[in-house]
C-alpha cells in the first residue's frame, strides 16, 4: 500500500478516487467461493457415506441387491459438451474484445445449446438410471449431488440468456462487458465443478 | 396499507397458491402417492411463499427490469433515504436506512427470544413440572437459541456495520445498495418462519438440530430448515457486499493499515461468512431431503452417517461464533480507544489477530463432538487447534487492556460496557479453555458447564458488544443523545444479571446438571431459583433499554456531531449524516487512532462550512454558559469545572444585560473569568445587551456551541424562569440544554474564590467615606480579586465600656453598608472590625489572611499611621497608600 504523501488542500478540489477492482467481478468471485463451498459441504457428505460402506464392494449395492450402475460413456460425452461449451463462450468475449458483436451472439449461442443438451441428456440419464433417490444414501448423495450442479447449469443458462439479449441490444462494448464476464465466471464454475464431480463421482 | 405491502401480501399468497399448484401437478404427473403431503407441500410452499414476498417488497424489480430489457437507470435514487418514520417500513437502498431496519428487526427477535429465556427459567425456578411440559420446554429452548443465534447474533453487527462501516471507509454507500436492501428482507423472511412454526408444532431439536430428531420432526422442523436458508443468504449476500465495499470503496489515502479496526473486524468477519455458512445450508438440506423426500443421507442401516452431520453442521457452526464475535472485537477497539484517549494499542497485531482466529477458526469443528462417537484419532489435533485460539484471542485481550493502561478513561455508557465485556468474555474464554481439553470436556460434556460457558462468551463477545456499539453511535444514528442515567442503569442491571444468571451454572455443571432437561434434581433448587432472579434482572434490564432508545429518540437532547470526539470519519459528518454521508470524497492523510497525537490527523473532509472547520486533537469545542446574577455563583463555576475535567471543551460565557447595570454584569463576569481562569478553565465571556433568549440564541448561531448551560435562580425567585427562558432556549437553538439552579444565596456569594488574588484592604475613619466602595470597585475592574475590609479600632478603654461599645456597633454598621454596596454591585468582599489597635491587628489581620496586595484607605493624617502600621507588618507584600481626603477634597 502506498503510504506517499497526500495531496491536501481545500481550494484545488476533489481528491483522485485511486482505480480499483471491478466490485461486480469480486463479488461475482466471492459468490463463487461460496457455491463452491456449498459443493464442498455435498461432496463432504457423498464422502462420509463412501466411506461408511467402504468395507464394501464399490460400488454399493441397491435395496434391490443389485449393484448401482452409473452410465459413465453417455457421462464421459456429456462431460466434452459441457467442457466445450467453456470454450465457446471464451472465444464469443474475444470476438467481443474484438469489437465484434455477431461473433459474441454466435459464441453465446452454441454456449447456450451444448448446455442445454447437457441439462437435457442428464435428465435423460436420470429417468433411465435404475434407483430412485429413496433408494440407499448413496443414491441420495449422487441425486443431490448431480441435482444442485444440474440446478446451477440452469441458473448459468439463464444468465447467459439474459447476456444474450443484451448482446442483440448491443449493450456490451469491448470496453464494458461486467455482466457478460460475471456469467462467464459463473459458467466456468459450473463446469469445473462438474468435471470434479464427474472425476470424484463417476470415475473413482 | 402501502402499495408495497399489498403486493407483499399478494406475493406471499400468490407464490403458496402456485407452489400447492405446482407440487400437485408434479406428484400427479409422475404418479407420486399419496397425491397429499403436508411435508412436501408445506416446504415447498414456505420457499416459494418468502421469495414471493420478497418480490412484492419490491427487492427485485430493478434486477427484473433489466432482465426484461426495460430502460432502468442505474442513477435511480427513489428508494434511497428516508422522509419520515413509514418510510423505514419499506424497500431502501440507504445503507442508513438498513443499517437501521436491521438494528430493528434483529432486536425484535431478540425479543421474543429473550421472552423464550424468560420462560425457560420460570420453567427452571423449581424442580418438577412449572409452566411447560418436557416437548413444551424443548421448543422454548430451540427457539430460544435458534432467534438468538441466527437472526440477532449473526445479523445485528450487519446492522450497526451497514451504518457505520461506509462512513467510517469514506463511501457513499455501500458497493450494491440493492443487494444490500435485499440482504436485509431475507431477514424477517426467516425470523417470521421461525416464529410461524409456534404454529405448526414447534421444532424441539434446538439450534443444533442434529438427526435423527431433527429427521423426525414436524413442519416446525421444516420451517426451521428453510428459515436457516433465508437467514444464510441474507448473511452471505451482506457479507460480500462488504467485502466488495472494504476492498474497493475506500476513501483516497485510506490504506487497509489506515481503515479503523472495524473495517478489519467486518472484512475478516465476511470471509468467514462467505466461505462457512454453505456447510449450514447443505446441512439443513440433506435433513431436509431426508424428512420430506425420503433420502437416507442419516439412516444408518440405508448406509448413512448421523455424525456425517455434525462435521458439517460445526464446521459452519464453530466459525458462525467467530461470526457473532469478531465484529465485536471491533466495535470494542473503537469505543476503548476513543474513550481512553489513547492510540489503540498494537493496530496490526489486532488486525492479524482476527486473521489468525479466523483460519484457526476453521480448524476446530470437531471439539463439539468429543463425546460423538467421531474418528478419535480427530481429537487431539482438534484439542491443539482450539488452545491455540487462545493465543491470538489473548493478544486481543492484552492490546485492550494495553490501550486502556494510562489512558485518561471516561467512564461513558459505551465505555462501560466495553470494560463489562472485558471481563464478561474474559469468563468465557478461560471457561473455553478447559472445555478444549478432551478430558474436561467428555466430563462436561452435556452440562451447564457449556452453557455458562456458551452464554459468557455470547453475552460478553455478543450482547455487551453490540449494546457498546449502540450507545456509541446512537448519537450518530438518530442525532439524539441516549439518557446516560439509564444507560448505566441498564448495564449494572445487566452485568449483575449476567453474573447472577450464569456464575453458578458452572458449578451446576460441575455438579452433573444436564443441559436441555426440563427437571432437576431437588439439590440444585437454590442455585436455579437464583438464576432465575438473575435472568428477570436481565429483562427489567432490557425494559430499561427500550425506554430509553424510545424516549431519547423522541425527546432527547439534540446530539453535536461528534460527542464523544472520535477521529474516525463517521464522526466528520453531521449527525445523522446527510443523504450521501459526504458532500465530497475525503481525503485520508494519516492512522485512525492518534489520540492525544498534537497535529495528528486522520482525515481532511472537503466541506468545511458543513461542520465547522478542521478539526485537531487539541480543538476544543464551545459550550456556551448563559447567566446573569449566578454568574459567580459556586454551583455555576462547579457545573463548569466537572464538564472541564473532560478536557473537550471550551466555555463561552454569555451575559445577557436588560434593564440592570451593565458596569455591576461586567464586574461579576470579571470575577468568574478570573475565578475560572484560576482554576485553569479555559473560557471567554462578554456581556450582550438585549432579551436573553435573543441572546442565547444568537451566540448559539455563531459559536454552534455543544451544550448550551442555562443558569437561574430558584423558579420562584428568578425573572428569567418567570418568562420560562430555558424552555424558550431550548426550542430556538439546536444545541442541548443543561438547566443549572443557583440557589439565592449562593448568587450572592463568590463561589471558588479561592483561586483568586486576596486583597486586603484597611481602613477605620474611613469605613462609612463614600469614596471607599469607589477606591475598592476601581481596584476590582482593574484586576478581579477578592477584598478583605478590616478595621482596626483603636478602642478607648475600658473596651467594655459604653463608648467602646458605642464605636464598634457604629464601625460594624458602617462595614456592614459598605460590603453590601459592594456585593451587590458584583464585587467579592468580606468586612471584619477589629478590636486592636492597628500596630497589634495589623500582623494578626495579615498572618491570617496572607494578602498579596495591601491597600490603606485613610483620611489625611491617619492614612500615613495605617501605612506605617502595616508597612512594618507586611514584609514584602506591597502596601499602596490612599488618601480618601484628598479624593474628597479634589
Amino acid at each position: 500500500m502506498a503510504t506517499t504523501a497526500p495531496h491536501v488542500g481545500g481550494a484545488t478540489g476533489q481528491p483522485e478516487q485511486k482505480k480499483h477492482m471491478n466490485p461486480a467481478l469480486i463479488s461475482m468471485l466471492l459468490f463463487i467461493g461460496s457455491e463452491l463451498m456449498l459443493f464442498a459441504s455435498l461432496f463432504t457428505a457423498y464422502f462420509f457415506i463412501r466411506y461408511g460402506v467402504a468395507n464394501e464392494t464399490w460400488p454399493p449395492l441397491k435395496a434391490d441387491g443389485q449393484p448401482f450402475q452409473l452410465p459413465v460413456l453417455m457421462t464421459l460425452v456429456n462431460t466434452i459438451f459441457l467442457v466445450t461449451s467453456s470454450f465457446t463462450l471464451w472465444w464469443g468475449e474475444k470476438r467481443l474484445a474484438a469489437g465484434d458483436n455477431k461473433g459474441l451472439i454466435r459464441g453465446l449461442w452454441v454456449t447456450i445449446i451444448l448446455g442445454g443438451a447437457f441439462l437435457l441428456i442428464q435428465l435423460n440419464e436420470y429417468a433411465h438410471l435404475g434407483f430412485t433417490p429413496q433408494d440407499r444414501a448413496f443414491s441420495g448423495a449422487f441425486y443431490t449431488l448431480t441435482g444442485f450442479h444440474g440446478a446451477h447449469v440452469l441458473v448459468g443458462l439463464i444468465v447467459l440468456g439474459l447476456c444474450l439479449r443484451r448482446a442483440y441490444m448491443r449493450d456490451f462494448s469491448p470496453s464494458y462487458h461486467t455482466p457478460l464476464t460475471a456469467g462467464s465466471y459463473y459458467w466456468h464454475f459450473v463446469d469445473i465443478v462438474w468435471v470434479l464431480l464427474f472425476i470424484l463421482v463417476y470415475l473413482v | 396499507m402501502s402499495y408495497w405491502w399489498i403486493r407483499a401480501f399478494y406475493g406471499t399468497v400468490g407464490a403458496v397458491l402456485f407452489s400447492f399448484l405446482l407440487v400437485f401437478l408434479l406428484r400427479a404427473a409422475f404418479g407420486f402417492e399419496p397425491l397429499w403431503d403436508g411435508a412436501v407441500y408445506g416446504a415447498v410452499a414456505g420457499l416459494l411463499g418468502g421469495i414471493g414476498f420478497l418480490w412484492g417488497i419490491g427487492c427485485f424489480d430493478f434486477w427484473l427490469g433489466w432482465a426484461k430489457g426495460a430502460d432502468i437507470s442505474h442513477e435511480d435514487h427513489s428508494f434511497h433515504g428516508v422522509s419520515n418514520w413509514k418510510q423505514y417500513f419499506r424497500l431502501n437502498t440507504d445503507h442508513k436506512v438498513i443499517g437501521i431496519q436491521y438494528l430493528a428487526m434483529t432486536f425484535f427477535f431478540m425479543l421474543w427470544g429473550g421472552l423464550m429465556a424468560l420462560l425457560i427459567r420460570t420453567e427452571l425456578a423449581a424442580p418438577g413440572q412449572q409452566i411447560a411440559d418436557g416437548e413444551t420446554y424443548n421448543g422454548f429452548l430451540s427457539m430460544h437459541a435458534t432467534l438468538m443465534i441466527f437472526v440477532f447474533a449473526v445479523p445485528v453487527f450487519g446492522g450497526i456495520a451497514n451504518y457505520v462501516l461506509p462512513i467510517m471507509l469514506g463511501a457513499k454507500d455501500m458497493a450494491f445498495p440493492r443487494l444490500n436492501a435485499l440482504s436485509f428482507w431475507f431477514l424477517p423472511v426467516a425470523g417470521f418462519m421461525f416464529l410461524a412454526s409456534m404454529f405448526t408444532g414447534m421444532f424441539s431439536s434446538a439450534w443444533t438440530a442434529y438427526p435423527p430428531l431433527a429427521s423426525q420432526g414436524t413442519m416446525g422442523q421444516t420451517l426451521f430448515e428453510l428459515g436457516v436458508q433465508f437467514a444464510g443468504a441474507s448473511s452471505i449476500a451482506t457479507a460480500i457486499n462488504f467485502l466488495a465495499t472494504i476492498i474497493t470503496m475506500r476513501a483516497p489515502g485510506m490504506t487497509i493499515w489506515r481503515m479503523p479496526i472495524l473495517g478489519w473486524a467486518t472484512g475478516v468477519t465476511s470471509v468467514l461468512v462467505v466461505f462457512a455458512t454453505p456447510f449450514i445450508a447443505g446441512s439443513q438440506f440433506l435433513t431436509m431431503f431426508d424428512r420430506i423426500m425420503g433420502t437416507n443421507f442419516f439412516v444408518p442401516d440405508q448406509g448413512g452417517d448421523v455424525i456425517m452431520y455434525q462435521h458439517i453442521f460445526w464446521f459452519y457452526s464453530h466459525p458462525a461464533v467467530y461470526i457473532m464475535l469478531l465484529p465485536g472485537f471491533g466495535i470494542i477497539s473503537e469505543v476503548i480507544a476513543t474513550f481512553a484517549r489513547k492510540p489503540l494499542f498494537g493496530y496490526r497485531a489486532m488486525a492479524f489477530s482476527m486473521v489468525a482466529i479466523a483460519v484457526l477458526g476453521f480448524g476446530v469443528w470437531a471439539h463439539h463432538m468429543f463425546v460423538s462417537g467421531m474418528a478419535s484419532w480427530l481429537r487431539v489435533p482438534m484439542m491443539i487447534t482450539t488452545i491455540i485460539i487462545a493465543v491470538p484471542t489473548g493478544v486481543k485481550m492484552w492490546s485492550w487492556l494495553a490501550t486502556l493502561w494510562q489512558g485518561k478513561i471516561h467512564i461513558k455508557t459505551p465505555m462501560l460496557w466495553a470494560l463489562g465485556f472485558l471481563f464478561t468474555f474474559l469468563m468465557g474464554g478461560l471457561s473455553g479453555v478447559f472445555l478444549g481439553v478432551v478430558p474436561v470436556d467428555i466430563q462436561v460434556s452435556d452440562t451447564y458447564f457449556v452453557t455458562a460457558h456458551l452464554h459468557y462468551v455470547l453475552y460478553g463477545g455478543s450482547v455487551y458488544t453490540v449494546f457498546a456499539g449502540i450507545y456509541y453511535w446512537f448519537p450518530k444514528m438518530t442525532g439524539k443523545m441516549l439518557s446516560e442515567r439509564l444507560g448505566h442503569w441498564h448495564f449494572w442491571l445487566t452485568f449483575v444479571g449476567t453474573q447472577l444468571t450464569f456464575l453458578p451454572m458452572h458449578w451446576q455443571g460441575l455438579q452433573g446438571m444436564p443441559r436441555r432437561v426440563s427437571d432437576y434434581d431437588p439439590r440444585f433448587e437454590t442455585v436455579n431459583s437464583i438464576e432465575t432472579v438473575g435472568s428477570y434482572m436481565l429483562g427489567v434490564a432490557t425494559i430499561i433499554f427500550f425506554y430509553n432508545i424510545v424516549v431519547s429518540w423522541k425527546s432527547g437532547a439534540k446530539a453535536p456531531w461528534n460527542p464523544w470526539r472520535g477521529k474516525t470519519l463517521e464522526w466528520m459528518v453531521s449527525s445523522p449524516p446527510p443523504l450521501f454521508n459526504f458532500d465530497a470524497v475525503p481525503q485520508v492523510v494519516g492512522g485512525p487512532y492518534q489520540y492525544g497525537i498534537p497535529d495528528a490527523r486522520h482525515a481532511v473532509v472537503f466541506a468545511p462550512e458543513e461542520f465547522g472547520g478542521e478539526l485537531k486533537e487539541d480543538t476544543r469545542f464551545p459550550v456556551l454558559v448563559v447567566a446573569n446574577e449566578t454568574l459567580t455563583s459556586q454551583a455555576l463555576i462547579d457545573e463548569v469545572r466537572s464538564r472541564n475535567a473532560d478536557g473537550l471543551w471550551s466555555f463561552e460565557l454569555v451575559a445577557p444585560v436588560g434593564d440592570d447595570d451593565r458596569e455591576v454584569v461586567q464586574r461579576r463576569l470579571a470575577t468568574t473569568l478570573a475565578i475560572l481562569a484560576g482554576h485553569g478553565v479555559a473560557a471567554t465571556g462578554r456581556v450582550a445587551e438585549g432579551d436573553v433568549v435573543d441572546v442565547a440564541t444568537e451566540a448559539a448561531r455563531e459559536s454552534d456551541p455543544n451544550e448550551i448551560v442555562v443558569a437561574t435562580l430558584p423558579l420562584s425567585q428568578s425573572r428569567w424562569m418567570q418568562r420560562d427562558v430555558v424552555d424558550r432556549i431550548r426550542k430556538a437553538a439546536t444545541a442541548p440544554i443543561a438547566h443549572v439552579v443557583v440557589p439565592a444565596d449562593d448568587a450572592r456569594a463568590i463561589g471558588g474564590a479561592s483561586a483568586l488574588p486576596m486583597v486586603m484592604v484597611v481602613a477605620t475613619e474611613a469605613i462609612g467615606a463614600e469614596g471607599l466602595a469607589t477606591v475598592v470597585r476601581t481596584r476590582a475592574d482593574a484586576q478581579p480579586a477578592r477584598f478583605t475590609v478590616v478595621a482596626p479600632l483603636d478602642l478607648p478603654e475600658p473596651r467594655w465600656g459604653a463608648d467602646a461599645n458605642e464605636r464598634r456597633r457604629a464601625a460594624g454598621e458602617a462595614m456592614t453598608a459598605t460590603v453590601n454596596a459592594l456585593v451587590s454591585t458584583g464585587v467579592a468582599v468580606e468586612g471584619q472590625v477589629m478590636d486592636d489597635a492597628p500596630s497589634v491587628a495589623l500582623p494578626l489581620a495579615i498572618g491570617a489572611y496572607a494578602p498579596s496586595r495591601i491597600i490603606i484607605a485613610g483620611i489625611n493624617g491617619e492614612a500615613r499611621a495605617l501605612a506605617e502600621a502595616a508597612e512594618a507588618a507586611a514584609g514584602d507584600t506591597p502596601v499602596e497608600t490612599v488618601n480618601l481626603g484628598q479624593i474628597a477634597g479634589a
